[in-house]
């Protein structure tokens, strides 16, 4: 009963974010309904493109994974980006003077970024574990300092001389993830990722733990667990998570290389993915899927119509909000009929 | 020495505004105890809208009307979705911030049709403002005349709120909101509008922090500008417990550190390890504060 409440619930509130929306296109004097033709064409229409959405959303899985696990714990990583690019800048710059037999050197360089990042958000593990800082704020903080490290690395020591932006060159083309019927391996790996995250949480007694810990540190406490290991634990392993998401980027992605912007916001696209899945680690695949159509869909549509592809942006975020929201009226609106009858009740 | 001196000096108080504006407005929340993380959305947002109105009708002075009427409009949201449907506070802000980050971008091609930076010498931006007779005084003249007039609201602000919070009705009531809202529910005051109105402090003035990125510091708007600013404010704000006077002097501490970064790229020193220095210095305001909460 409450699984089909919740699911209309969230049927409702995302037509509700589509209709807010359309009257932005219509303000940009555009058609609404051509709009998002040309997002389902793009996004889900052919085989060709249901394989690129499936393309685009194994870093959208993988961050949002990686904020899901860490929220529901308890712990504000929001450190999802600079996880990321380290992972991607550490196996693009791997992947160009490593020599490995090609398949071991694949999944070496994509263990490698997850390591990377892991090691990342151990930084702000130490902080909080040694100087009881807060990982909200530090986590953020290390964002902007991975940004412009990798952005350095990228532009003098490793730059690649013929590229227009700096980047580095190109990974060995023995490390390539390959596709199986268009849907490139890492989508799966992202997959097995979300399989594995569940096992964690849910059939592991650390799991356990970072649950418990979530609901209510200081039970979590007093029952007996060691809250800050588990914290440390949690952030190092959405670390991971992340920074697998950069280096499956390089070997599965298009590009092949670490170039500036290659984060884009994949970061932060975690965290709002976690937010609308409200931490659970069957629906952030849901969600990465959802916003990795839209993403893929958003190439068409400006393709299509004159409306920009920088219009999904806005739309994630109305979709983000109208979806919170609404979840959140709903439940004291229920509440507040409920206080209702209940008095009707008593004053009988 | 001396001309370096005045030099990082006066760019230190030109860096620190947007930071100690923002701050103003966070604090505000803070106050109320509202967990409100949307400063950095709603600078963005009112950068945005400052470049728009001052090129649309070719005077600043637009601009700062659409910004305030932006940093408005995102505050109504905030209050919409955190005081109204009750959503989690610090889920609202992720979402004001990626929606202001959404929406600019996204004007900023659909309006401007560039992608990355508006910039035009057709953007009027805000006056400079001389000192009269402060301005004859040696050292002192130099670092504190000739800056965009936002820069000099930021400091008197900065003992205004001071008074606000401290000596008014308004201001008592606000911080009584956020440390016992029974008591102030039970002497019939409402905890939601106060708390609405800690909300349009913040969305006022973090938007006019946004005024002075995009006409003051410089005159141009490019996509996600406010770049961390808001949360540098969010941890001063933490800091110093929200109390005005110190925000004003954490943002000098701040903006005195980010030109030091400029002054060391004249050393050959690469511009992306001396942008990191205010990030940098946040960490380390992080961990002092962490020390000193620790050993009280």
């Amino acid at each position: 009963m409450n699984t089909v409440r919740s699911v209309l619930q969230t049927a409702v509130a995302i037509s509700l974010a589509f209709l807010v929306a359309a009257l932005f296109i219509l303000l940009q004097r555009s058609s609404p309904f051509e709009v998002y033709r040309a997002l389902y064409e793009y996004g889900l229409g052919s085989w060709f493109s249901f394989t690129n959405t499936l393309n685009a959303s194994f870093p959208l899985i993988l961050t949002g994974l990686s904020a899901s696990i860490a929220f529901s714990s308890g712990v504000v990583n929001l450190g999802q980006h600079g996880q990321f690019l380290w992972g991607a800048l550490v196996a693009a710059v791997a992947g160009v003077y490593l020599k490995m037999p090609g398949w071991f050197g694949t999944a070496f360089l994509a263990v490698l970024g997850g390591l990377v990042g892991a090691g990342w958000a151990a930084l702000a593990a130490f902080f909080k574990r040694k100087y009881r800082m807060d990982e909200f704020i530090s986590t953020l903080m290390l964002n902007f300092l991975a940004e412009y490290t990798t952005l350095y690395l990228a532009t003098y020591p490793f730059l690649d001389p013929k590229a227009y932006v700096p980047s580095t060159r190109m990974i060995r083309r023995e490390y390539f993830l390959a596709s199986f019927f268009d849907v490139n391996l890492a989508f799966f790996v992202a997959v097995f990722m979300v399989f594995l995250s569940w096992w964690f949480l849910w059939k592991t007694w650390r799991g356990y733990e970072a649950r418990m810990m979530g609901y209510n540190k200081l039970f979590a406490t007093v029952g007996g667990c060691d809250v800050e290991t588990d914290t440390s634990l949690i952030l190092i392993l959405t670390g991971f998570l992340s920074g697998l998401g950069g280096a499956l980027l390089i070997l599965g992605g298009t590009q092949h290389r670490f170039m500036k912007g290659i984060g884009a916001n994949f970061g932060w696209d975690g965290v709002m993915i976690a937010i609308m899945a409200q931490n659970s680690v069957v629906q952030t695949l849901f969600y990465a899927l959802f916003i990795g159509f839209l993403k893929n869909g958003a190439v068409g549509m400006e393709f299509e119509t004159s409306v920009p592809s920088e219009f999904v942006m806005f739309l994630q975020a109305i979709i983000v909000l109208t979806l919170v929201g609404a979840r959140s009226g709903f439940a004291s609106l229920s509440d507040w009929l409920r206080a209702r009858s209940e008095l009707r009740r008593l004053m009988k | 020495m001396v001309p370096v001196l005045t030099q990082l000096l006066h760019a230190a108080l030109s860096s620190a505004t947007p930071i100690a504006l923002a701050a103003f407005g966070g604090m505000f929340s803070f106050h109320a105890n509202v967990f409100n993380i949307a400063m950095e959305g709603m600078m963005l947002m009112g950068a945005y809208y400052a470049v728009y109105g001052a090129y649309r009708f070719g005077h600043w002075a637009y601009g700062v009307l659409f910004a305030l009427l932006s940093g408005l409009v995102l505050a109504m949201i905030f209050s919409l979705f955190a005081i109204v449907l009750k959503v989690d506070e610090f889920i609202t802000g992720i979402g004001i911030n990626m929606l202001a980050l959404g929406w600019t971008t996204y004007s900023l091609r659909a309006t401007f049709k560039v992608k990355g930076a508006f910039i035009s010498q057709a953007i009027p931006p805000v006056p400079k403002l001389r000192l009269f007779l402060i301005e004859k005084i040696p050292f002192l003249g130099e670092v504190l005349s000739l800056h965009p007039f936002p820069v000099f609201v930021a400091m008197i602000l900065a003992f205004v709120f001071h008074l606000v919070l401290y000596r008014t009705t308004f201001g008592l009531r606000l911080r009584a909101a956020g440390e016992e809202p029974v008591a102030v529910a039970s002497v019939g005051l409402s905890v939601r509008l106060l708390k609405f109105w800690s909300a349009v402090l913040c969305g006022i003035l973090s938007s006019f922090a946004g005024v002075y990125l995009s006409l003051g510091y410089v005159t141009l708007f490019s996509e996600n500008m406010s770049n961390g600013r808001g949360w540098i404010s969010l941890a001063i704000i933490i800091l110093v417990r929200g109390k005005p006077v110190p925000i004003m002097l954490m943002s000098i501490v701040f903006g005195i550190l980010e030109n030091l970064g400029l002054l060391l790229q004249r050393y050959a020193v690469p511009p992306q390890f001396t942008a990191m220095l205010p990030y940098i210095a946040t960490l380390f305001v992080l961990y002092s504060y962490a020390r000193r909460s620790s050993s009280t």
